[in-house]
């Protein structure tokens, strides 16, 4: 049997449409209004105004966080144009810096660097549907000293039993921080601990990964991956700066990871991951790495009532511990930051990172790539950010660093982010 | 050995043995206008899940994991379109590692095409007018007219899935747009004096229902879609109420409402607050919602 409404042209088909034209038919368009001239409000209206405005900034939900263009995992933004072309989006960082002692720590390769003005990233996204099995995304880093691809893989679509597959250039999904981009995050520089143990970049590089979405009840999704352990500051823990050729599976680096969600209610979620990373390690024959990280991200916003309120804390632990001759070098890195948007479009966060001196299997020891690292870092940061729309964002941040080795020292960003393009998803 | 045969024969039968007729078929949709839409034409031979909540603006949904779980089992994903969704719904996509509801699937409609949709632009439009929609407003489910004309395309495209159950999608789409054919000959006569009434909104999110009762929306609140009022338009829009005569400040309940109170109040209007969804969760129908908004409407406009 047909379904009648749509593929008989039966009498109850022609109702329908009947039905539909009539409906359409009795509609009238809207008319152009040009507001006649009237007199002009008073100061009280005035004054009222600005209160009543006010109240509402504090009060919207719209988030206030500048778009997500096609840059934060696999994900599709979306065109309104019917065309083959890919969606294509910029974003670019801007910071004006002041460091009160010029030799600073910071230790991310978008980080302001210097005092006075600093292009942070300028990130050129591409994405789009290759066929009904793949889709690609690329993010391609402009720098005044030349070009970095930062992310070009594919992902798989409909692999059977909620697999999953990547393939290409990428950043590791090691924790929350790494495989993001520097546009989702809360403060204008990286966690020191992700430039300590994976470098400037963070854990990149060309690879494979499959990931797993379980059928358990709730949401576990398992990922394994592995990529070329090279180059200093994606892969500074195995020692990526080294020349060195794969000669097997024992020369790539290996991810494992296991993500949660649990959703408490509709207004309060949780996220929780397990990471481990394990490559190689040429500072002898047969030394290993291995880092360890665990993260948590703890959400509130209330979406059952109106509301702009936004609340987050995320932390994220790393422990690395690498074989060297005649001793195992170990640490433990952290940051915790909690995110509080208070109004429509302003939000504020802290942060506070830790790091341990490097301790070997009977105390104390020197670690070969930071040297002068022989007593605990710790650093607080604290910013304020204005969204004027989705697409821009103004922030200003404070950090006091307390590196344990030496003085403690000020830096103070003021950075402009401006986004142009699709409009991509975010992710949470 | 046995054991191990055992094992691999179970795996491949629950792996592999075809869907049971009886089955239902498994609907996600993005929003609850179009989830409880779904629900009256799928009956028992559904089961729907619906993403944001009716108290949520639909443009700012967190991406949250666990609704990639949902669309992981999906048969069919019902959403929006008109880019109401471009935020959120993509990373929970691809998440899905589902093939089935993946763009250009028979598992992905896109309600935006079964409607004609208003303010398509007919010029180069850039963000500088603030966050459009380039492929027409997304508001659509305000005029009950194209709910109408949405039914029909959900009942047929959950036909074509699950022919098994075709009567009964036929029947109940026939029922559900009877029904609301009839509740919409009401709703006209009840709100026939509202033609030609002048009102103001917080978003440009209701132009499908000014259309759809012949009501002119004069001003909007915000000054460009998504950008928050500032005091001189503010102003500006006051005088606009005054100057039109302004009686009702109309907005969904999830925007910010000091702003519109205020506005109603120096023009002498009345501040009507609407759910911006059906409450699928309470198992509201798409016509108990627009019976709501309707006589709410009508009570403050004393008609």
């Amino acid at each position: 049997m047909n379904f009648p409404y749509f593929c008989a042209p039966g009498a109850a088909f022609a109702g329908v449409v009947f039905i539909v034209s009539v409906a359409h038919a009795q509609g009238e368009p809207p008319t152009p209004t040009t507001p006649t001239p009237t007199p002009a409000t008073s100061s009280s209206d005035e004054r009222d105004i600005q209160a009543a405005l006010a109240a509402d900034a504090a009060k919207s939900d719209q988030p206030a966080s500048t778009a997500t263009p096609a840059s934060s995992g696999p994900t599709a933004p979306s065109s309104g144009v019917q065309s083959l072309n890919p969606d294509i989006s910029v974003i670019a960082d801007f910071a004006a810096a002041a460091f009160s002692n010029d030799t600073h720590l910071e230790t991310g390769a978008h980080d302001p660097q210097h005092n006075g003005f600093n292009l942070q990233a300028l990130e050129l996204s591409f994405a789009a549907a290759v066929d009904p099995y793949l889709r690609f995304d690329s993010h391609i880093s402009l720098e005044l000293s030349g070009i970095d691809v930062e992310e070009a893989y594919g992902t798989t679509l409909g692999l059977p039993f909620r697999l999953q597959a990547r393939l290409g250039q990428f950043l590791n999904r090691f924790g929350r921080l790494n495989a993001s981009h520097p546009h989702t995050w809360n403060f204008s520089d990286q966690p020191f601990a992700l430039g300590r143990v994976f470098g400037a970049e963070g854990n990149k590089g060309l690879g494979g990964e499959l990931s797993w979405l379980t059928p358990l009840p709730w949401y576990v999704e398992l990922v394994g991956s592995t990529m070329m352990a090279d180059g200093d500051e994606t892969s500074r823990s195995f020692l990526g700066d080294t020349q060195r050729t794969v000669h097997g599976p024992k020369d790539l680096e290996y991810l494992a990871a296991a993500k949660q969600f649990f959703p408490l209610s509709d207004d309060w979620s949780l996220a929780w991951g397990m990471s481990g990373a394990f490559g190689p390690n040429p500072s002898g024959p047969g030394n290993r790495s291995a880092i360890y990280g665990s993260d948590v991200y703890l959400k509130y916003r209330p979406i059952t009532s109106q509301s702009p309120l936004v609340v987050s804390l995320t932390s994220e632990w790393y422990y690395r511990r690498r074989q060297v001759p005649a001793d195992i070098i170990q640490d433990v890195s952290s940051y915790t930051e909690l995110f509080l948007r208070f109004a429509e479009r302003w939000a504020t966060a802290v942060r506070y990172e830790h790091g341990t001196a490097p301790f070997g299997v009977d105390g104390k020891v020197t670690d070969p790539l930071d040297p002068e690292w022989t007593r605990a870092r710790q650093r607080v940061a604290l910013a304020l950010t204005h969204y004027p729309s989705e697409f821009s964002r103004f922030r200003l941040q404070v950090s006091r660093d307390m590196p344990g080795w030496r003085a403690a020292s000020w830096a103070g960003f003021l950075t402009a982010e401006l986004a142009i393009g699709a409009h991509g998803a975010h992710v949470f | 050995m046995f054991h191990k045969l055992s094992l691999l024969l179970f795996a491949a039968l629950v792996l592999f043995v075809p869907l049971d007729a009886s089955a239902k078929l498994e609907l996600v949709a993005t929003t609850p206008d179009l989830a409880v839409v779904a629900r009256e034409v799928g009956g028992a031979d559904v089961h729907v899940v619906a993403l944001a909540l009716p108290t949520q603006d639909p443009h700012f949904v967190d991406a949250k994991p666990h609704l990639a779980l949902a669309l992981s089992k999906a048969n069919l994903l019902l959403l929006t379109g008109a880019g109401l969704e471009v935020g959120w719904l993509p990373t929970l996509l691809t998440g899905s590692r589902n093939a089935d509801i993946q763009p250009g699937s028979p598992g992905y409609l896109d309600c935006s095409s079964l409607v004609s949709l208003l303010e398509v632009p007919t010029t180069q439009v850039d963000r500088s007018q603030g966050d459009i929609h380039p492929q027409g407003n997304p508001h659509y489910s305000y005029d009950p007219r194209r709910v109408e004309t949405l039914a029909v395309g959900i009942g047929k495209r959950l036909s074509e899935l699950d022919s098994a159950h075709k009567a009964g999608y036929f029947a109940r789409t026939k029922s559900f747009v009877d029904g609301l054919r009839a509740a919409r000959a009401a709703w006209e006569a009840r709100l026939a004096k509202l033609r030609g009434e002048k009102v103001i909104a917080y978003h440009k999110s209701l132009p499908y229902l000014a259309e759809w009762l012949g009501v002119q929306v004069v001003e909007h609140i915000e000054p460009k879609p998504g950008i928050p009022p500032n005091p001189s338009h503010v102003a500006h829009v006051l005088e606009a109420a005054r100057a039109n005569k302004v009686r009702v400040i109309l907005q969904q309940a999830y925007y910010p409402s000091g702003t519109s109170k205020l506005i109603a109040d120096k023009a002498g209007a009345v501040f009507l607050q609407i759910q911006g969804y059906p409450d699928f969760a309470a198992g509201q129908t798409y016509t108990a919602y627009m019976n709501e908004l309707v006589g709410k409407l009508a009570k403050a406009l004393g008609i």
